[in-house]
Formats: structure tokens, C-alpha cells, sequence
């Protein structure tokens, strides 16, 4: 493991300038260029505002408004390195044919061109908060491992992801319903206790087992002030769960691209 | 690895699955597995060995689909080989298709960065060698115009200039001399010649016989994915041409024959000295041509021509028994052979091929013509000279008094 990252600070330049392309090539052409990644949230959150009062359950979370919007801008970064990821390798072939370098820089310039948009994303979040004059920043820290954690878990989407598309064209297809269920199955728009409330709670952790779920309580707390649920249960347990489910998919992201690697050139 | 050796290749082996070069997908995997059906593979490399001393530049000729490509990707450590392995000391820049990584969408600035990047060039070194890449590629303001407004010449140069300027101490060129137009060409060469003279080791990959042969030390044969032999440029470029007219006697695709059939030419052989049959061109550099034909009915004053081609420079030489003012009075089914002995020794080194027709006397008819039936090679000039042809030159000096 050592190795690996001492490989990639040599290769840090290469990293940063494939990062970039993947930014540039995204905003190319388009008027508003890079002010997009500023303007989508902004709309979002208005599209939101109208759309949170509709809902049933919005009087069970105190500011539901800003719970959705938090819960939707992450759940962007999982889902725009889900749908980049597919192509990261497939999409490089005349690189990958023609040039040796590592592979693991195309998954991870892809999670990283992401992880840049949503740091934008993610200033516009905080400055609505403060303007709307629901932040509370008093964790804040935990936006660190907050970041951390979700980096792994889509660093290790995007390899999982890059590897399979390229043997197997069906991937696209799979991670477009999967992560449509996965959706779902994360509270993004409902609250974490709609799930608890199934579990006895010993078991609580269970509904850890979806990383974001962990991962989405820890920005919730960090800027919103909202406690972890179970409040007054295990809660410190539910995030370890969530930070080794990350972790694992992290690990085995980086096995499947080790083990596809060898074959990439055969197959594109 | 020993020392002095640049690239070891040592039973090197590559078999390709060959459903995944198909449309690969989850079902044929499934379907595969449960039916406990063995993939079927292709052999591409079959036991392939080969060191490359620093400094060397060795050419890989062979026919298509012999494994060229194959073996330069297995080098360059984009194809991962099945069997063996391979071992290579310092940077490797690969030619192995101009431009390859370059985005369309960037603009050709973005892209050599890009390209210096992938290379592991530091930002910094890139910019000082940015303006040599530009110069070289000759593309001028064009640099900051997204690639995918380039001409394809353009796209092409620019991925070589980068790819040579990026300083590498094992450049790998497959096929580079056959894009580009003759003036490019000919910087590539020069450019390769420099490389080479600089203590480099090359590795290229050409059809063009003449050019690999002289800037190679070295020249391996492939054939079907195995090294069938090994050595001097001269005797190996030989040894090709020896089995490429062997399989163009042979009826090789390459010869293209068309006409009306009224009368058939059935075969053209190269005659030593001696007048026994010979694949190369003899010492005395006298051409002798044997053309036997038949013909389905009786024709008079038919006529036949042969023509001298040169791939880059077009048709260098031509002429038919009606220009020699050679009466051929009538040939008919009995059929027969006609001898032509032309003088090459005014040629300048390189490849020929040589095209037969039979035509009637008013060359309205056209009863049987071969391109490219046979193909010889001048490895070097009778004696020196500029361009393709040594005419006869005659020199008078004269120093003025005062």
C-alpha cells in the first residue's frame, strides 16, 4: 500500500492534469463554463424548496428543506462518480492501448474531477445555510472524516465500476437501476429514524450497512447540528459500520482493478 | 538484467480470448461458464525471445498480422504477456499510433501537457521543450485550437513531435514512415537518425523495406507470432523479399491481374546469368525476365509491356516491345515466351516492383495485364548519386586565364 501512494506523488502531475481535463472537457463549450458547478445547486435548492413542501413526512424533520438539500448535494457526488466511472477506463482506450502508465489514475482523476465539483457544490451548501441561518457549525470537524470516508467509498465505486464496464458492457445498465434502489434505500429525502424505527434497537447499526447512510449522518451533524441516530443508542457504532463498509469497497475496488488490469489491453 | 541490454524479451507467449474481441457481456459469461465451454483464444506471439542492446535500433518486419503490433504493445507494457516476460531499462515512448491520448475536445496545447504528463515529464521541463514541439509539428497558431479541428496531418505530426521530444531512452515506432507527407517523412527518418546517433535504442516496425533497412542495425523477422530469423539489415530485408516473391509466384493477393483473357501471361520469373530462375536481382545488375503466356485464339501484332514502379515515386521506368521496335508477328494457342533484359544498374537503391501487360497493337485491348507480379531491391546504387535515375553525365573544366 506504501508503494502505491509513493507511486502516485510521483505521479502527481499526471493525476492533477487529467483531474483537470476531466473539469475542462466537462464545462467545454458551455457558456456558463465552470459557474455550473456554483449554479446547479443553487437551482436544485429552489427546486426543492417548492418541492419539500409536498411532502408528507417533511413536518417529522425540523428543517426539512435543509436536511433534503445536504442529503441531495452528497448523494450527488456517489452518483456523478457512479455514472463518470463507467466510461474512466473504456472511455480511455486509445490511452490505455497505446500507453503504459498505472490505471488506477483513471478511476481516481474521475472520483477526484468529482470530488472538486462537489467541494463547490458543497461551499454553496454552507453559504445558503448561513444565509437561511440554519447552520451549525459546532462539529464542523467532522466534515474531515465526513470527506474522508465518502472520498474512499467512491474512489472504490469508481474502480469497481471502471473495471466491469470494460468486460462487461452490461455494467451500465446494472449500476443505473442499482443506483436508483440505492437511492432509495438511503435517506436522503426521509429521515434515518423511518429506517431504525423497523430495527430493534441492538440492531441499529444494520441500517449502517449502507455506507452513505453513515456517511450522510456525519454531514448532517457537522453542519446542521443534528444529532446521530440512535441518539441514545449505539450511534458511534452505526458510523464504524458505515466507515468499514467504505473502506471494504474501497479494498476490493482496488483488487478488481489490480486483477482486470493485466487484461485491459486484450479486451479494448 | 545484463548490463548493456536495453529491452530482454524472454519466451514471450500472447494468446487473446478471442469472445472478448467480440462483444463482451455478462450473458456470455454466464452462458460460457454454465455450458463449461473453454474460451477460444488466438496465438498472437508464440515463444518469442529477443534482447535489444542500448543503443541498438532493430526493425521488425512481417507480413500482416504477424504479430508486429502485438510484440511492440507487449514491450511498451500495454499488453500484459500470457506466457514469459519482459524487462526493459528506462523510459519508453511508444509511437505505437501517432496522437494516441490525445482529447479531441482540448486544444493541442492541453494535449502535449497531457501527453508530457501520461510520460512522466514534469510541467516545468514540458514548457521549455513546448516551443522545439511546436516547431517540429510545424502547426504554428493552430496550437490552441482544440484538436479535433486538425487536419489528420496535423493530428499526426503533432503526435509525433511530442512523442520524440519527450526525451525517452527506448522509442518504439510502429508504422510511423506510412502517414504524413513525403516532406514529414523525411523529417521522421532524420528525426530517428538523431535519435539513433544519440545512443538511443529504437525499435520500429515498417513495411517500407528500404527505409527500415537503413536505419536499422539489426532486423528480425516475424511470421505467424514467431521470430523465423534474425540478423543484418541487408540479409534479412533479402530473406523477406525472398519469401514475399515466393508467394507472389505463388498468387499472392498483392498482385492485382485484369484484362480481357484473350490471351493469358502465365507466369513471370527473374533469370540469373545463367538463365536459372532467381528471386533477387543479380550482380551484374541486369534484369532478365522471362513472361510465358497462351493465348485462346491467333493475334497478330500483340504486344508486351512492362512497366518498373518504386512505391514512393511512382512508375520510374516502362517500356513494351512496340517501343523497343520489336516485331512480334502473331501468337496463337500454341503460346510461348517473350525475353525482356533490362540494365537497372542506373538505379538508385530501394524496392521495385514490376508490372506485365499484353496488349493489342493499337492499345484498344488490353488481353492480360499483372500489377506488382514481381518485386526486386537495390540495397545500394551502382554508384552515388541524387535522386532516382543515374543518367550518363559527361564533365569539362575549364580554368580561365586572367
Amino acid at each position: 500500500m506504501n508503494g502505491v501512494w509513493q507511486f502516485l506523488a510521483a505521479r502527481r502531475e499526471l493525476v492533477a492534469s487529467l483531474v483537470g481535463r476531466n473539469l475542462k472537457i466537462r464545462y467545454k463549450g458551455s457558456a456558463l463554463g465552470f459557474f455550473w458547478s456554483l449554479l446547479t445547486p443553487l437551482c436544485f435548492i429552489a427546486i426543492y424548496a417548492v418541492f419539500a413542501r409536498l411532502l408528507k413526512f417533511a413536518g417529522d424533520v425540523p428543517n426539512y428543506l435543509q436536511y433534503l438539500v445536504s442529503g441531495i448535494v452528497a448523494w450527488q457526488f456517489t452518483s456523478g462518480c457512479l455514472n463518470d466511472s463507467l466510461h474512466s477506463i473504456s472511455g480511455n482506450s486509445n490511452l490505455v492501448k497505446k500507453v503504459f502508465f498505472p490505471r488506477v489514475i483513471l478511476p481516481l482523476s474521475t472520483a477526484l474531477a468529482n470530488m472538486v465539483n462537489y467541494l463547490l457544490t458543497f461551499l454553496v451548501l454552507l453559504l445558503y445555510l448561513v444565509a437561511s441561518g440554519n447552520a451549525h457549525f459546532a462539529a464542523i470537524w467532522l466534515l474531515v472524516p465526513a470527506f474522508a470516508i465518502h472520498f474512499a467509498l467512491c474512489l472504490g465505486l469508481c474502480c469497481l465500476c471502471g473495471t466491469s464496464n470494460v468486460f462487461f458492457r452490461d455494467t451500465e445498465h446494472i449500476v443505473g437501476v442499482v443506483s436508483q434502489a440505492w437511492f432509495f434505500t438511503t435517506p436522503v429525502m426521509y429521515p434515518v429514524a423511518f429506517q431504525l424505527g423497523l430495527l430493534p434497537e441492538r440492531l441499529a447499526w444494520l441500517a449502517y450497512l449502507n455506507p452513505m447512510t453513515g456517511i450522510l449522518a456525519l454531514y448532517r451533524r457537522a453542519i446542521l447540528g443534528m444529532p446521530i441516530e440512535p441518539v441514545d443508542g449505539p450511534w458511534l457504532a452505526g458510523i464504524a459500520v458505515s466507515c468499514a463498509v467504505s473502506c471494504a469497497i474501497l479494498t476490493a475496488g482496488m483488487r478488481v482493478l489490480k486483477a482486470g488490469d493485466a487484461r485491459f489491453g486484450d479486451v479494448l | 538484467m545484463k548490463p548493456g541490454i536495453a529491452i530482454s524479451i524472454e519466451h514471450v507467449t500472447k494468446r487473446f480470448p478471442l469472445s472478448a474481441l467480440g462483444s463482451s457481456s455478462l450473458k456470455h459469461l454466464v452462458l460460457d461458464t454454465f455450458r463449461r465451454r473453454k474460451a477460444k483464444t488466438f496465438q498472437a506471439l508464440t515463444d518469442v525471445c529477443l534482447e535489444v542492446k542500448q543503443g541498438e535500433s532493430l526493425g521488425i518486419i512481417g507480413r500482416n498480422g504477424a504479430g508486429k503490433s502485438t510484440l511492440l504493445s507487449v514491450i511498451a507494457g500495454t499488453i500484459v504477456p500470457t506466457e514469459g516476460r519482459v524487462e526493459a531499462s528506462g523510459k519508453i515512448s511508444s509511437l505505437l499510433e501517432l496522437g494516441a491520448g490525445f482529447h479531441p475536445d482540448l486544444t493541442g496545447r492541453e494535449n502535449v501537457f497531457l501527453y508530457g504528463a501520461i510520460m512522466g515529464i514534469p510541467r516545468a521541463e514540458m514548457r521549455r521543450r513546448f516551443d522545439d514541439i511546436v516547431d517540429f509539428a510545424g502547426i504554428g497558431e493552430f496550437i490552441d485550437q482544440p484538436v479535433r479541428f486538425y487536419s489528420s496531418g496535423m493530428y499526426v505530426r503533432l503526435g509525433f513531435s511530442v512523442a520524440v521530444q519527450i526525451d525517452p531512452d527506448i522509442l518504439l515506432v510502429d508504422e510511423v514512415l506510412a502517414v504524413g507527407d513525403v516532406d514529414f517523412q523525411r523529417r521522421c527518418l532524420k528525426r530517428m537518425n538523431e535519435f539513433r546517433k544519440s545512443g538511443k535504442t529504437l525499435i520500429l516496425i515498417s513495411h517500407d523495406l528500404g527505409a527500415i533497412q537503413s536505419i536499422s542495425d539489426r532486423i528480425a523477422i516475424l511470421d505467424h507470432g514467431t521470430i523465423t530469423n534474425v540478423g543484418g539489415p541487408v540479409d534479412m530485408v533479402d530473406a523477406y523479399h525472398g519469401t514475399l516473391l515466393a508467394a507472389a509466384t505463388g498468387g499472392a493477393a498483392s498482385t492485382t491481374e485484369w484484362g480481357s483473357r484473350e490471351a493469358l501471361i502465365t507466369g513471370v520469373a527473374m533469370l540469373d546469368a545463367a538463365g536459372a530462375p532467381t528471386k533477387r536481382l543479380p550482380d551484374d545488375r541486369i534484369i532478365r525476365i522471362e513472361v510465358t503466356f497462351t493465348s485462346t485464339r491467333r493475334i497478330e501484332n500483340p504486344v508486351f509491356g512492362f512497366g518498373i514502379a518504386n512505391a514512393e515515386r511512382g512508375v520510374v521506368f516502362g517500356s513494351n516491345t512496340q517501343l523497343e521496335r520489336y516485331d512480334i508477328p502473331a501468337i496463337d494457342e500454341r503460346g510461348g515466351r517473350v525475353r525482356f533484359e533490362i540494365d537497372a544498374s542506373a538505379l538508385q537503391a530501394g524496392n521495385y516492383q514490376m508490372s506485365f501487360s499484353l496488349h493489342s497493337a493499337d492499345h484498344q485491348t488490353n488481353y492480360h495485364r499483372l500489377d506488382n507480379a514481381l518485386s526486386f531491391y537495390i540495397d545500394r546504387p551502382a554508384r552515388g548519386f541524387d535522386g532516382i535515375a543515374a543518367l550518363p553525365v559527361k564533365v569539362e573544366t575549364h580554368i580561365f586565364q586572367k
